[in-house]
C-alpha cells in the first residue's frame, strides 16, 4: 500500500517534469517539421486554403529547374570551401595558441572568437561595406595602387560572386571550431610530447603523429558540424549580402525556399526544398563519417 | 610544460599570422565605432578607413535610437532573448534532471528523440511554423517569438544538462530525502542550485544566439513595432539603397554588437565550456 503510493508519487513527478517539455517540443518543434514534409506534396500557394496533393510533382519540378541544381552546387561549394578553409586556420591557431608557449596565447584565443558572438547579420553588412563598389575597402585599397579610380562591383559578377560569400563565411565562422580542438588538445597528456621529443621528434612531426590522432574525434565532429550549420543556415548570409543575386547565381538552397515560400508564396514547393536539404544534409552526414572513420585513438 | 619553439625565425612567423588574423577580427569593430560617428559626405569624400572628422557625430547614435526606433527594437530583443532563455531553460533542466536519475519506460528513446532532433535542418520547419503560429494568433508578437526560440534550444540544453547532473554525487539527494525533502523539492532547492554552473553555461550560449538570431524573426515578425535588432538591420541595410544614411547604420551596428561583446568579455569561460559540452557528441 506505501509502496503503491511512492511509486504512483514518484510516476507523477516524472510525469510534471516530462510531460510539459514534450509537449512544447512537439507543438513548436516536431510538429512543424512533420508539416514541413508534409506540404512538400502539395502545390499550395499558402494565402488560400486549398492545397492540391500532387505527389511528387514538386520533386519533378524541381529536377527541371535549372535553379535547384545551382543551389545545390553553391551550397557544396561553400561546405567546401568553408571546411577547407576554417579547418587550416582553426587548426593551426589551436595548435600556436597551445603547443608553442607563446605569451599572448590567451590574449589571442579571446580575440579570435569574437566573430562568432557577432551576428550574421551584421557580418554580412559588414562585408557588404567592404565589398562596396563606391565607398567600400576593398576598392578603395585597390585604387592606392592604381592611377584611376577602381570601381568593381564585387557581389555583382555573372559568375562566381558565390566566391565573395567565402570569406565571410570563413571569417565568421573559425573561432567557434578553434576553441573546440583548443579543448582538445589541452587534454592530451604533456607526457607524450615530451616522450616524443626525448626521442628526437620535431614539432612536425609531433603535430601529425600525436596532436592530429588524438584529436581526431574532434577533427571529425567539427567537420561534421561545420557541413550542417552551412546547409541549414549558409543562405543567412547570403540573404543578406545577396539575395541569391545578380541573376540566382549566388542562390543556396536555404536561400532559394525562403524566396519561393515567402517572395513568390510557392509554399509547397518551398517545403520540398526543405525536404531536400534534409535529405542531403543526412546523405552527406553518411558519406563523411564513412571518409573520416580512422581508429580513433584511444588515451589511457 | 609546452615546447617552445627554438627557431626564431619560425617563431616570428607565427607571430605575424596570429597578429595579422587580430587585426582582421578587431579592425572591423573598430572602423564600426568610427564610422558610426562619420555624416553621408565624409563617407564618399575620404577612404573608408579615414578617421572620422572633429565634431565627432555622436547625434547618429540618438538619431537611430529615436528616430529609427532602436529604442523600442533594443526592448523587444531584451524582452524576446530573456523570455525564451528563462523558458527554454527551465523546461530543459526538469526533463534533463528526470533522464538523468530516473529510469522508466521510454527514457532512453525520450532523450533519442531531442538529441537527433539536433540533426534536422531547422529551415524545414520555417514556412509551417509562420502558418502555426498565424493560426494561433501568434504571428507578430513577441510571445509567439519566444515559444518557437525557446523550443529550437531544448535539445541543446537538454544533452548537455543530462551529462551535468549525471556528473553531480547521489548522496546529495539521498541526504535530501532522508531529511523529508519531496521530489520537487531536491529538485528546485537541492539540485538547481548544484547545477548553476551548467545552468550559466547554456544560457550565456543561448543568450548569445537568440540575440542574434535573424531569419526565424523576419519570417515570424511583420510588424515593425515588434521587430528585434536583427531584423531591423537586415530590414535598414536593405533600405540603404534608396535611403544613404551610412553613419546611422554604422550607429545601429554598434548598439546590436555592444551588448553581446560585454556578455563575452565577462563570460568568456563559460562559452568556451559551453561549445566544447554542446560538441562531444
Amino acid at each position: 500500500m506505501n509502496s503503491g503510493t511512492a511509486k504512483w508519487q514518484r510516476n507523477i513527478f516524472i510525469a510534471s517534469f516530462i510531460i510539459p517539455t514534450l509537449i512544447f517540443f512537439c507543438i513548436f518543434t516536431i510538429y512543424p517539421v512533420a508539416q514541413g514534409l508534409y506540404y512538400s506534396f502539395f502545390d499550395w500557394s499558402g494565402m488560400s486554403d486549398t492545397k492540391t496533393f500532387i505527389g511528387f510533382d514538386n520533386f519533378k519540378e524541381m529536377y527541371h529547374d535549372p535553379i535547384v541544381w545551382r543551389a545545390i552546387g553553391n551550397d557544396y561549394f561553400l561546405v567546401a570551401g568553408k571546411v577547407v578553409g576554417i579547418m587550416v586556420l582553426a587548426t593551426f591557431f589551436a595548435v600556436a595558441l597551445t603547443r608553442f608557449g607563446f605569451k599572448m596565447a590567451g590574449f589571442f584565443r579571446s580575440i579570435f572568437f569574437i566573430p562568432n558572438v557577432i551576428s550574421v547579420v551584421v557580418i554580412g553588412v559588414l562585408w557588404n561595406f567592404i565589398y562596396n563598389p563606391q565607398i567600400g575597402f576593398l576598392n578603395a585599397f585597390l585604387s592606392l595602387f592604381t592611377k584611376e579610380q577602381v570601381t568593381i562591383t564585387w557581389l555583382g559578377f555573372t559568375d562566381h560572386t558565390i566566391w565573395m560569400l567565402l570569406p565571410p563565411a570563413i571569417w565568421a565562422g573559425i573561432g567557434f571550431y578553434m576553441i573546440l580542438l583548443i579543448a582538445a588538445i589541452q587534454s592530451i597528456p604533456a607526457s607524450y610530447y615530451e616522450a616524443a621529443s626525448i626521442e628526437g621528434a620535431n614539432q612536425w612531426t609531433q603535430f601529425h603523429r600525436i596532436t592530429i590522432p588524438l584529436v581526431w574525434e574532434q577533427i571529425k565532429v567539427s567537420v561534421l558540424n561545420i557541413m550542417m550549420t552551412t546547409l541549414n543556415g549558409s543562405f543567412v548570409i547570403v540573404w543578406i549580402m545577396t539575395e541569391g543575386g545578380p541573376d540566382n547565381s549566388t542562390q543556396v538552397m536555404g536561400s532559394y525556399l525562403y524566396q519561393m515560400a515567402f517572395r513568390q508564396y510557392h509554399f509547397g514547393y518551398g517545403a520540398s526544398i526543405g525536404f531536400v536539404i534534409l535529405i542531403l544534409s543526412l546523405i552527406t552526414t553518411i558519406v563523411l563519417q564513412r571518409l573520416m572513420r580512422h581508429e580513433t585513438v584511444e588515451m589511457s | 610544460m609546452n615546447l617552445e619553439i627554438k627557431n626564431p625565425v619560425a617563431k616570428l612567423f607565427f607571430y605575424v599570422i596570429l597578429i595579422l588574423w587580430g587585426i582582421s577580427v578587431l579592425y572591423p569593430l573598430l572602423w564600426t565605432l568610427l564610422d558610426a560617428l562619420k555624416d553621408n559626405e565624409q563617407f564618399f569624400r575620404n577612404a573608408p578607413w579615414a578617421l572620422p572628422d572633429f565634431p565627432l557625430i555622436w547625434e547618429n547614435f540618438s538619431y537611430v535610437w529615436n528616430k529609427y526606433h532602436f529604442d523600442t527594437y533594443f526592448m523587444n530583443s531584451l524582452i524576446i532573448t530573456a523570455g525564451s532563455t528563462g523558458l527554454g531553460l527551465i523546461l530543459s533542466a526538469m526533463t534533463a534532471y528526470v533522464l538523468a536519475r530516473y529510469k522508466f519506460r521510454g527514457s532512453g528513446a525520450l532523450f533519442l528523440l531531442y538529441i537527433s532532433s539536433m540533426m534536422i535542418p531547422f529551415v524545414l520547419a520555417l514556412i509551417p511554423l509562420f502558418f502555426l503560429l498565424n493560426s494561433m494568433d501568434l504571428i507578430n508578437t513577441k510571445i509567439g517569438l519566444i515559444f518557437v526560440y525557446a523550443s529550437s534550444v531544448l535539445a541543446f540544453g537538454i544533452f548537455v544538462l543530462v551529462g551535468f547532473f549525471k556528473s553531480l554525487p547521489k548522496e546529495l539527494e539521498e541526504a535530501a530525502i532522508v531529511d523529508g525533502a519531496s521530489y520537487y523539492g531536491t529538485f528546485f532547492r537541492v539540485m538547481l542550485p548544484l547545477s548553476q554552473p551548467g545552468l550559466i553555461t547554456i544560457a550565456i550560449v543561448n543568450i548569445l544566439n537568440i540575440w542574434n538570431e535573424y531569419i526565424v524573426g523576419t519570417i515570424l515578425i511583420n510588424d515593425p513595432s515588434q521587430y528585434t535588432l536583427p531584423v531591423e538591420i537586415g530590414v535598414m541595410q536593405a533600405e540603404m539603397q534608396y535611403r544613404t544614411e551610412w553613419g546611422p547604420l554604422f550607429a545601429a551596428l554598434m548598439i546590436t554588437i555592444v551588448p553581446v561583446l560585454i556578455i563575452y568579455i565577462f563570460f568568456q569561460r563559460q562559452i568556451a565550456s559551453g561549445i566544447t559540452a554542446g560538441a562531444v557528441k
